[in-house]
């Protein structure tokens, strides 16, 4: 199983938070409750999901939780993957 | 004090649809119809339920959308129990607050056993428009603080669901899409107006509230003839339905409400549902819809704006100039409305003072309430928004303060100064950009702050863009923060 933790810590300190060095970002950090990422985000991050790794989301169940954190959205994405 | 009525009230009316019409669709959840037979079963079960808990007070109820959610308000309807419906995002200690300040005596969680509210405060005061029984509760937010309760009665529910019943012409027949989540108060109109008419409600659960797909799919499925939706969900449908050039016919009607539309997102709504006629509509928790507008599509792009519309029927609404007179003729103002449909009064009664008051000359005997908003009318007769008299924006449908945004971020105790704007935004109507100064020697970061955030406020008020400073920001002559010029500069600051 490839590792995207870096990409997507990556990703998300750019677009959500560019003043925070990617290292202070933890894997289970809850990004929904921490206020990190809203419903618009939301839709920004499954976007970039969809593009960056070449997956048609519209046919998996998407639900928030998948993407509550940075560990769940690399297991979303391995899972999608399969 | 209201007895038996002659006209039967909302669940009463549910329940008549379904000794009528049992197998008529009452709902439509995650795919599965749900027919009166099926939804009147529930809210029985439901109120064996609220027997069981005793008491006379009001319920709390924790839930997102659902058909068992929906039974539990109308049991409480028919129970002639108040019902407050809060946002389950709220944080646990706003919402532990909240509950005491309704009064309620228990808080329900479909599914979930009941919880005894840990303190009870005031009940609701009893409404000053003689005595008129609160049935639901749903709250707006404040200036400050935590979000203020609005107390509805069952009349003014009856005479909203009376009213756009008969102006949308929402029959027995009739499917209408249900996208705000049941906090808020859109619900009056799309869940509670369509179920008193015996109509079908096709639910967009919170999940799926971003899958435009899932949406466009239910609204063919459902045969949807009623949609309503603040500029964001119509910006979702048109985006995804672009990228196959997919139409819906069965839309009539389609409501715009919560914030203004942009000409261009009109026309490609007009696109999308080529048989809708478009409603523009404006109204508060507080008052419900007061203003309706047909939106002619060619006017509007003449025009760039929209017109607020003319008051309902029933409704009064005054221009009120600063200095505190009735702007009779063209002219700009605070937009003052009384509806046969407001609260009366916030269960806080404290809170009343600035925001409910007489006719400045009294000249009828109505409340009103002071919108906030800054109207102008036009020589024309038409009246047009011009923002919020103070620093009331709506975020994604959701009335923010943007003083109350920098008193959060304010709270922290490395932040010296702020400065928030509600910025236009393509997408989401408007944004918020906070610019924060953080002490020098602090190491201050937007995760912190974010976090901070969340614990104090609204989702939809947590600033978009968060952006932390150390140089002092630009003031006014008065010596406030000058939030325009602090996020300029920033803005120019980062450019590349």
């Amino acid at each position: 199983m490839i590792d995207h933790t870096p990409a997507i810590k990556q990703f998300i300190v750019e677009e959500f938070m560019p003043d925070v060095p990617v290292e202070q970002l933890d894997s289970d950090y809850d990004l929904l409750d921490g206020a990190v990422i809203d419903s618009l985000g939301l839709l920004q991050v499954i976007a970039w999901i969809e593009d960056t790794f070449d997956l048609a989301l519209d046919d998996a169940e998407i639900g928030p939780d998948n993407f509550r954190s940075v560990e769940a959205m690399q297991a979303f994405i391995a899972q999608s993957k399969n | 004090m209201t007895v038996a009525c002659a006209v039967p009230s909302l669940a009463e009316r549910v329940l008549e649809h379904a000794r009528l019409r049992p197998s008529a669709p009452a709902l439509i959840s995650r795919g599965r119809p749900v027919d009166y037979a099926e939804l009147a079963d529930l809210v029985l079960d439901a109120r064996q339920r609220l027997q069981s808990l005793g008491g006379q007070g009001p319920i709390g109820l924790l839930a997102r959308k659902s058909p068992q959610a929906i039974a539990l308000i109308l049991a409480c309807l028919l129970a002639r129990r108040p019902v407050f419906v809060p946002s389950p995002d709220l944080a646990a200690d706003v919402l532990e607050r909240l509950f005491a300040r309704a009064g309620c005596s228990h808080i329900l969680i479909p599914g979930e056993p009941a919880a005894e509210a840990s303190e009870t405060a005031a009940v609701p005061r009893p409404g000053q428009d003689g005595g008129a029984d609160v049935a639901l509760m749903l709250t707006t937010s404040g200036s400050t603080g935590d979000p203020k309760i609005v107390p509805l009665a069952l009349e003014a529910l009856d005479r909203f669901t009376a009213w756009a019943g008969q102006h949308f012409s929402i029959t027995h027949e009739t499917t209408v899409l249900s996208y705000a989540p049941l906090n808020f108060d859109l619900c009056v109109l799309d869940i509670w107006t369509t179920l008193s008419h015996g109509g079908t409600v096709a639910l967009v659960e919170h999940d799926r509230a971003t899958d435009a797909r899932h949406m466009l799919e239910l609204l063919a499925a459902a045969q949807v003839e009623v949609v309503q939706g603040v500029p964001m969900l119509y910006r979702l449908l048109s985006d995804a339905a672009g990228k196959d050039d997919r139409r819906v016919d069965s839309v009539r009607h389609v409501l715009v409400t919560g914030d203004s539309i942009a000409p261009s997102a009109l026309a490609a709504l007009a696109a999308l549902f080529p048989r809708a006629r478009f409603h523009n509509v404006y109204g508060c928790t507080e008052t419900n819809d007061s203003f309706v507008s047909e939106i002619d599509l060619r006017a509007v792009a003449a025009r760039g704006e929209i017109p607020i519309g003319e008051p309902l029927p029933g409704v009064s609404a005054l221009i009120v100039a600063a200095a505190g007179d009735v702007v009779d003729g063209p002219g700009e103002g605070e937009l003052w409305v009384a509806t046969p449909f407001q609260t009366a009064g916030y269960a806080d009664a404290s809170l009343n003072a600035g925001k409910f008051a007489p006719h400045p000359q009294a000249l009828d005997g109505r409340t009103y309430f002071r919108t906030g908003d800054t109207v102008r009318r036009h020589e024309d007769g038409s009246i047009t928004l011009c923002g919020r008299s103070d620093s009331l924006v709506k975020v994604r449908g959701v009335r923010v303060s943007t003083q109350a945004v920098e008193q959060a971020l304010l709270e922290h105790e490395a932040v010296v100064e702020v400065a928030v704007l509600a910025i236009p935004d393509a997408l989401a109507g408007r944004r918020l950009h906070a610019v924060v100064r953080r002490h020098e020697a602090s190491h201050l970061d937007s995760l912190v702050l974010r976090r901070h955030c969340a614990g104090r406020l609204d989702r939809a008020a947590v600033p978009s863009q968060i952006e932390i400073v150390t140089h002092p920001l630009p003031k006014t002559p008065t010596g406030k923060v000058d939030r325009r010029r602090s996020i300029h500069n920033t803005q120019r600051r980062s450019a590349p």
